[in-house]
């Protein structure tokens, strides 16, 4: 309730004021009450004639008045002493009109009680326009003129905001929705976003997150990701103008998987789920619109993949063997968080015969063994998704996290005389010489184990990365709820 | 070329070097951190899969343009 009033709108210091709408029949009912009182200043909602035989009766059809006081509901009596709100009250109820306006025999006739109606300031239909008028003004981006005879989506595609697939139009209205979803002030600023080092404000990932197709609620997923990303370790910028294909991905963990519908089981790194499709295409969109990154300027990828696109899966873990992917890194259990990685696409990695966990971890191994070359080591990161049914196994088997990594570590050290360069009849791999020892496919810490999927389907899948460690990129955690 | 700028920003003559595929994704950048001209030199594609030895010849090759680039008056200009 607002207690002062406000400089904007015209109130009188002192007496009754009223707000009204020829809608409500409630108004209707109290049109004579009014009337009777000996002075009371009438803002009326939608008929400007409205109620008749008042003497001070004012327009409120722009609702100016009406926000000013904060009306609810109509009618509204409120009452200023020097300057303050002093009282209101709010419907019809006889008794309690006599005594707050002080008059005795008001309404005699009327019903004793009728409740009143909603203020046209919460009608759905003026919900956008009031949204705009009242917060419009926190918001800092240059405004896009669309002439009226343009296709809005189409407008975009001529400006350069989408990555290939329509854009959601940004208007002030849906950018403002937007920004319910976080406490954060709009021009606070989340990170500074390669290639061209701009700094993006909430606000412009707000609005990134409109472009994409986000609810609100996604918004803090997609700030924690733009902060993760914008890391010298991630390394965006690198990982943008590298001639391999891999781009950002997102594993999401902790309630807020829950909370925003988004799919860890069936086809979790698939299609068809809205939270997951646009959170990941949100960050991707900032790296585009804010950061300047775009394929054939400084993204310089040969070929790139589809989940360039956008690429985020919540993981599985109430199904999972191991604890969530964010607390074996230091994200503390109950709390959310989104993990970036680099990511080329996932590749499927049958094995429907494998009972034990020794077998299984083989061929799991002989699938990260093959990422970026199956000749090279050290180099580049991956990632394994391990679907349900492969996960069982080493859960029956008592396996966690940490051992699954220490059974690969031991089964992915490459035999120098495989990899040697012309070994095999083929010219790449490492020079020769040096010494025999094997040599380790991966940097230590150069993969991550995540679980995801439905529940049939002996396939996990291998994510290949990009050169991991100093000078290439390494996955960042950050915890989503400081964002919310 | 953020390290060109990064040079340059702390009075170290400087230019930039790739190849003959980054031509574009160079220019881009350069718009982007506010150049409209900077001193560079783009060697033949490709790069990776070139011995020592060939990669020594495309420095020997480059060398009298990445010397005149360096000492060009004028260096990258905003």
């Amino acid at each position: 309730m607002s207690t002062e009033r406000n400089a904007a709108v015209d109130l009188p210091a002192d007496g009754l004021v009223a707000v009204v709408k020829a809608d409500c029949p409630t108004c209707r009912l109290v049109e004579p009450v009014l009337a009777a009182l000996p002075q009371v200043t009438v803002f009326t909602q939608d008929d400007p004639g409205f109620p008749a035989g008042i003497r001070d009766r004012r327009d409120d059809t722009a609702l100016d008045t009406s926000l000013a006081l904060e009306v609810e509901t109509v009618p509204t009596l409120v009452r200023f002493a020097g300057g303050r709100e002093t009282g209101r009250i709010v419907g019809w109820l006889r008794e309690e009109w006599q005594e707050f306006t002080g008059v005795g025999g008001l309404g005699a006739d009327l019903p004793e009680y009728r409740p009143g109606c909603g203020s046209r300031t919460l009608d759905p239909d003026m919900a956008e326009e009031l949204l705009v008028r009242t917060r419009g003004g926190s918001l800092r981006s240059r405004r896009l003129e669309i002439a009226a005879l343009e296709d809005e989506v189409e407008a975009l595609y001529d400006r350069g905001f989408s990555d290939g697939l329509p854009v959601v139009p940004p208007t002030p209205a849906r950018v403002l929705r937007m920004l319910d979803g976080t406490s954060r002030r709009p021009d606070e600023v989340v990170a500074v976003v390669p290639p061209n080092l701009v700094e993006a404000t909430v606000e412009k990932v707000a609005i990134n997150a409109v472009l994409a197709g986000c609810r609100p609620e996604y918004l803090p997923v997609v700030l924690a990701a733009v902060e993760a990303a914008c890391t010298d370790e991630f390394n965006a910028h690198g990982l943008l103008a590298t001639t391999w294909g891999a781009g950002p991905a997102l594993c999401v963990n902790g309630p807020i998987r829950a909370e925003i519908g988004m799919n860890w089981a069936g086809n979790a790194l698939g299609q068809g789920n809205r939270a997951n499709s646009t959170i990941g295409r949100a960050l991707q969109l900032v790296i585009r619109n804010v950061g300047g990154g775009r394929p054939q300027e400084v993204d310089r990828a040969a070929l790139g993949h589809p989940g360039k696109l956008g690429f985020c899966f919540a993981e599985d873990e109430e199904g999972s063997p191991f604890e969530p992917l964010a607390q074996s890194r230091g994200v503390p259990a109950g709390r959310s968080a989104v993990t970036v990685f680099a990511a080329e696409g996932p590749r499927g990695l049958a094995d429907q015969i494998s009972r034990t966990p020794e077998s299984l971890a083989r061929s799991l191994a002989q699938g990260l063994r093959s990422v970026c070359h199956w000749k090279l080591p050290g180099g580049f990161d991956a990632s394994l998704v391990l679907c349900p049914e492969h996960g069982r196994t080493f859960r029956e088997a008592g396996w966690d996290r940490a051992r699954l990594h220490r059974e690969l570590d031991e089964l992915l050290l490459l035999d120098r005389a495989e990899i040697t360069r012309g070994a095999g009849g083929i010219a790449e791999g490492v020079p020769a010489g040096g010494s025999a020892r094997p040599i380790p496919k991966f940097r230590p810490g150069g993969y991550m184990i995540m679980h995801a999927g439905g529940g049939a389907g002996m396939f996990s899948a291998i994510v290949g990365g990009w050169a991991g460690g100093p000078g290439g990129s390494a996955p960042v955690t950050r915890e989503v709820d400081p964002w919310r | 070329m953020h390290d060109f700028a990064a040079l340059e920003g702390r009075g170290v003559i400087a230019a930039f070097l790739a190849s003959t595929q980054f031509v574009v994704a160079a220019s881009a950048q350069a718009r982007a951190l506010g150049y409209r001209e900077v001193p560079a030199v783009f060697v033949p594609h490709p790069i990776q899969d070139r011995t020592d030895s060939e990669v020594r010849a495309l420095a020997d090759a480059a060398l009298a343009e990445i010397i005149a680039a360096v000492t060009r008056s004028g260096q990258g200009r905003r």
